[in-house]
């Protein structure tokens, strides 16, 4: 078995008082390229961003290559939900994709040559090196993802959280999102993703994590991605016809 | 102008620059009414802070008055994360309450106070000059004018230190978070901020006109650029030409500084908000009528592409059959002779080979939503540009 790149221990989250998340054990080891799915409601976003820092749990702990989430931050980046964020907002593509360097930059310090050059890279990975100055609102759906996973890309981490990536994109962005994610686990990276469509989980992914609040299952698609995970996970008579 | 005259407006500029900085993220968090709240509900913080000093212009009041603006936006959003009532509710709640405290205080002891509410809601900068700073008996100016100006400096130096983790905290807070940059550090830090602007601007120009000079430059930059720096100057720019303009306004109708002030604010928005290059309601309004047309241009352009019979490509014809007015045929025929996509021999129009590309591309992109090959037809056509 490989390294453990995120453990999740007795990890419970709760909105108001009431619990989104119980009792959550998971372990994530390195290399794989993770689906989390479950129905609305989940709480599959709250896992993300529980792991990250983002939303602070009432119990539990997580830690990232056995050390806590602040001591490792720059090991780490994350893709938001793409409605998450007001893109309206006076920026260019290259401005946002720039946010991603501010992580190693700290307070106060601003990025430079070198972090323009990296965000430049990355959005050239993502096919988005023509729209580079034009402002967010301009760019179609599929662009504006492409322009999140470059921001994410150009943190150069080594493992990476997204959600919902593939919302409300085309086929194509689709494709080439996955290429890249694809391209990520190759090179021994980490990513864990929030996805909706079960149809794609065999084809995408090679491991998955089925959550209902707590946690159904996790572990290779090919072991565990079964009707009867999906009818734990989803409540009722779940068929899904996996392509071999 | 006297001396009194160039103070006055100096003050009103300074006043107008440092409401400008904060009031630009304001507007971009969408928290243009939390400023208003802060504004109302210093009053409290000001009145006890000058029973305690007996000088509305010492520092100490200054920061009683500004944690009297924090204190409102904690209650605000303790009340809204009850999930009991929406944000726009807590702040109706929240700033008329303490807004009362101090109206109470003020009228139960007016008699021995120099404050009144009328002073508080709309300021009086035509006094400013005469409370004098003297430092060793030496007269260096407006006591205002050296509160307001050290306010500026501070914005400024925060502004500089802290553009990037403004900027990412108001565009994506759960990266910032991501990231170690607190976003609620960052939000504590922009209201105090604005709650020590509002107080120290307070004085001057009032609890009405500090919201207008925080709100309305943002808010007009805001339809005029996509650049996050460009928007915090144009908003300077705009609050110094209002600060000024409204001064030489007051002047000439002998009215109130701060009424004046207000109203080129008002004059200001009105006019970009109808004639900004792309955001302004005129530029939309053109750009809508572009696309109908675009629409119908392309309707008309498969038209032909789907009928090579003679008949159905005759001018007169076209009226009928693809049921269109008289006038909007012949726009539409205009605009693709011009764009040359067709060509009209004896009356007969027919496709060239520049208007037959550009059908299949066109509706190519309809059907398969792919961006990648219109980029280029975006410059010459509204209707791609979302």
């Amino acid at each position: 078995m490989n390294k453990i790149a995120v453990k999740v221990d007795d990890l419970t989250v709760a909105y108001n008082y009431k619990p989104v998340l119980w009792d959550i054990d998971l372990e994530i080891p390195e290399g794989v390229l993770m689906a989390i799915v479950g129905p609305n409601g989940a709480g599959k976003s709250t896992l993300i961003k529980s792991i990250l820092g983002i939303l602070k749990p009432i119990a539990g702990s997580v830690s990232i290559y056995g050390k806590s989430y602040k001591k490792q931050r720059s090991l780490v980046a994350y893709v938001p939900q793409k409605g998450s964020v007001d893109w309206d907002f006076p920026t260019t593509a290259l401005d946002v994709v720039m946010m991603g360097t501010y992580g190693s930059l700290g307070w106060i310090k601003r990025p430079g040559i070198k972090e323009k050059k990296s965000a430049l890279e990355a959005l050239e990975k993502v096919g988005m090196l023509p729209f580079k100055n034009r402002q967010i609102s301009q760019l179609s759906g599929g662009q504006q993802q492409r322009i999140f996973l470059a921001r994410a890309l150009v943190q150069n981490a080594s493992i990476y959280f997204m959600d919902e990536p593939f919302q409300g994109v085309d086929a194509t962005t689709e494709i080439a999102i996955i290429n890249i994610l694809k391209e990520l686990r190759k090179a021994n990276k980490t990513v864990i993703v929030v996805h909706h469509d079960l149809q794609t989980v065999p084809e995408y992914f090679d491991w998955v994590t089925f959550l209902n609040v707590k946690k159904i299952a996790t572990g290779p698609v090919k072991d565990i991605f079964n009707d009867d995970n999906l009818t734990k996970t989803y409540g009722i008579n779940y068929k899904v016809s996996i392509q071999e | 102008m006297s001396n009194a005259q160039i103070e006055i407006q100096l003050i009103a500029c300074i006043v107008a620059i440092a409401c400008a900085i904060p009031g630009t993220f304001l507007v971009l968090r969408k928290m243009a009414m939390i400023s208003d709240a802060i504004s109302h509900s210093i009053l409290p913080g000001i009145v006890v802070g000058f029973f305690i000093t007996q000088d509305l212009n010492s520092p100490l009041l200054i920061l009683l008055a500004a944690f009297t603006g924090i204190i409102t936006v904690v209650l605000v959003e303790y009340i809204q994360k009850t999930g009991l009532v929406k944000e726009d509710t807590a702040i109706g709640l929240v700033f008329p309450t303490l807004f009362s405290i101090g109206v109470i205080l003020i009228a139960k002891n007016a008699n021995d106070v120099h404050l009144d509410v009328d002073a508080v809601l709309l300021g009086e900068l035509a006094f400013a000059p005469f409370d004098r700073l003297r430092i060793s008996g030496v007269d260096v100016g407006p006591k205002s004018l050296w509160i307001i100006g050290s306010i500026l400096l501070i914005t400024l130096g925060l502004l500089i230190a802290f553009f990037k983790e403004l900027k990412i905290s108001t565009f994506d807070k759960g990266l910032a978070a991501s990231l170690g940059f607190s976003p609620i550090i960052i939000h504590y830090g922009l209201m105090t901020v604005s709650s020590i602007t509002t107080v120290g601007a307070f004085d001057a120009v009032g609890a009405i006109l500090v919201v207008a000079l925080m709100i309305a430059p943002a808010a007009s930059a805001y339809l005029l650029t996509t650049d996050l720096k460009l928007m915090i100057i144009y908003s300077i720019c705009f609050g110094v030409f209002s600060a000024i303009s409204g001064y030489w306004l007051a002047h000439g109708l002998d009215a109130s500084i701060a009424g004046s002030i207000t109203t080129m604010l008002g004059i200001l928005f009105l006019v970009i908000y109808l004639f900004a290059p792309n955001k302004g309601i005129i530029a939309i309004l053109y750009r809508e009528k572009q696309q109908r047309t675009e629409v119908s241009l392309l309707t008309f352009l498969l038209h032909l592409k789907n009928h090579k019979e003679i008949e159905e490509r005759h001018v007169n014809h076209l009226n009928e059959h693809i049921n269109w007015q008289k006038v909007r045929s012949k726009t539409v025929l205009d605009l693709a002779l011009k764009n040359n996509m067709i060509s009209i021999d004896k009356n007969i129009v027919s496709l060239t080979a520049k208007g037959d590309e550009f059908t299949s591309q066109a509706i190519d992109y309809i059907i398969t939503n792919e961006d990648t090959q219109i980029e280029d037809m975006k410059d010459d056509f509204f209707l791609f540009r979302g």
